[in-house]
């Protein structure tokens, strides 16, 4: 009888160890392999060329549209975002800087790998383009040629989402926020382009 | 004496069912005990994951008062269980660059926020460009309920001349400005979200005279 208890102590204490590596394991999988987290839901913006509004601000007596699934949304931030996949080429997004709080963060599935608000705007502009680690030494490589001014992030995953806020600190200028997240362009410099200027860059240079 | 013959006839198939497990644990072999290791680890594994996901973040949070900093929540270092439990509710976090956010549920004595109660949140907040006060109710909102205002901006609440200003989170009408309860009763969690703040890089510097006080004034019974 004492044996058998030792045993089922012993496959007890296995039991709560197996636990404990289920529990880590399963904490580590659910960002990879949740389908509700935001890299997944906003993926339907992927083919918009403007912020694909997921928080607009209530104005007057329109409440906020059902398209909200923020959980604890600030009630005033409209919120608008942008999923890109650099397989398809770098991102382009440009926000022209208004009378309210912008800022923009580069989300990929670990958590935001950038963010920056409208102060860091240059002449009332602001533009990123979000690469990948290859796309960012083709793009250095044509600056040699033709520099540009593009504050350039490389992202960690080819698959993330930029996401937009503007505060509206004044119910006055709620719809103003939101009609400021959809004045934001995100573009998808594509690979068809981008080749035809590569390569065009050294007898663009000498022409001039 | 009938009585104790009605136990008796109770007992006894009990007795018998103990006696049936007993011989079946002792013909149990070790694929029955690997089975019972494997149900328990498994069962126990996901549960415990579920439990540690799937309220709020259980980690990184830094006590201000009565208010918790969430700096990490963003961030592309954060901890395993910040990253699902933002996986899970499909949550977009403020970047550090972005601001931060606080969130209280209880007030300065350390009691839990009761929407029957009348608070005085007051005082100053950390530097940065525009802050908001919200109530950030759990549970979902009252349906006949009506929502008159679910928070404060930097630009629209009212202050005192020395810049200073008192929000009042109450179920009843109040001067200044009035913050109604989300709910008849329950309980009651506010977020203070500062943007484009240096304290989000820095949250060790916030302490408890930088953070709006949250002062119980009365309950109504």
């Amino acid at each position: 009888m004492r044996l058998v208890s030792l045993r089922f102590v012993y496959a007890t204490l296995i039991g709560l160890v197996l636990a404990g590596i289920v529990h880590i394991v399963a904490v580590l999988a659910i960002p990879v392999l949740s389908e509700k987290d935001a890299v997944s839901r906003a993926r339907t913006s992927e083919s918009l060329d403007h912020p694909q509004p997921i928080y607009t601000v209530a104005t007057g007596d329109d409440p906020s549209p059902p398209e909200a699934w923020l959980p604890i949304p600030d009630p005033a931030v409209a919120v608008g975002v942008c999923a890109y996949d650099l397989a398809d080429g770098p991102m382009r997004v440009s926000a022209r800087t208004g009378s309210l709080a912008l800022s923009l963060a580069a989300h990929a599935r670990r958590g935001a790998f950038y963010a920056v608000t409208d102060q860091a705007a240059v002449r009332g502009a602001l533009d990123l383009v979000i690469l990948t680690r290859a796309q960012y030494d083709e793009a250095l490589a044509d600056d040699e040629n033709d520099p540009s001014r593009d504050v350039r992030i490389v992202a960690p995953d080819t698959r993330g989402f930029v996401v937009v806020r503007v505060i509206a600190g004044l119910p006055s200028q709620r719809p103003a926020a939101n009609a400021a997240i959809q004045a934001v362009s995100c573009t998808t410099d594509t690979a068809t382009d981008d080749a035809p200027t590569g390569k065009d860059s050294s007898g663009k240079g000498a022409g001039r | 004496m009938s009585g104790s013959h009605a136990a008796a006839s109770e007992t006894a198939p009990r007795r018998g069912v103990i006696r049936f497990v007993r011989r079946l644990w002792r013909k149990s072999s070790i694929a029955g005990l690997a089975v019972y290791a494997l149900a328990l680890g498994g069962a126990l594994g996901l549960a415990s994951a579920d439990w540690a996901t799937s309220g709020g973040y259980p980690f990184g949070g830094v006590q201000v008062g009565a208010w918790t900093a969430w700096p990490r929540a963003g961030a592309a270092n954060a901890d395993p269980y910040t990253r699902a439990v933002n996986a899970r509710r499909g949550e977009i976090p403020l970047a550090v660059g972005e601001g931060l956010l606080l969130t209280a549920a209880v007030d300065d004595a350390g009691q839990a926020l009761d929407a029957t109660c009348t608070y005085r949140i007051g005082g100053g907040t950390p530097p940065a460009r525009a802050w908001t006060i919200t109530v950030a109710g759990r549970g979902p909102r009252e349906p006949g309920r009506p929502i008159l205002r679910e928070g404060f901006t930097s630009t629209e609440v009212l202050r005192s001349a020395d810049g200073r200003f008192a929000v009042m989170l109450a179920p009843d009408v109040q001067p200044g400005n009035w913050l109604p309860s989300p709910r008849a009763s329950g309980p009651v969690r506010l977020a203070l979200r500062l943007y484009d703040t240096p304290a989000a890089a820095s949250v060790g510097s916030l302490d408890r005279a930088s953070v709006p006080a949250i002062t119980r004034l009365g309950c109504a019974s």
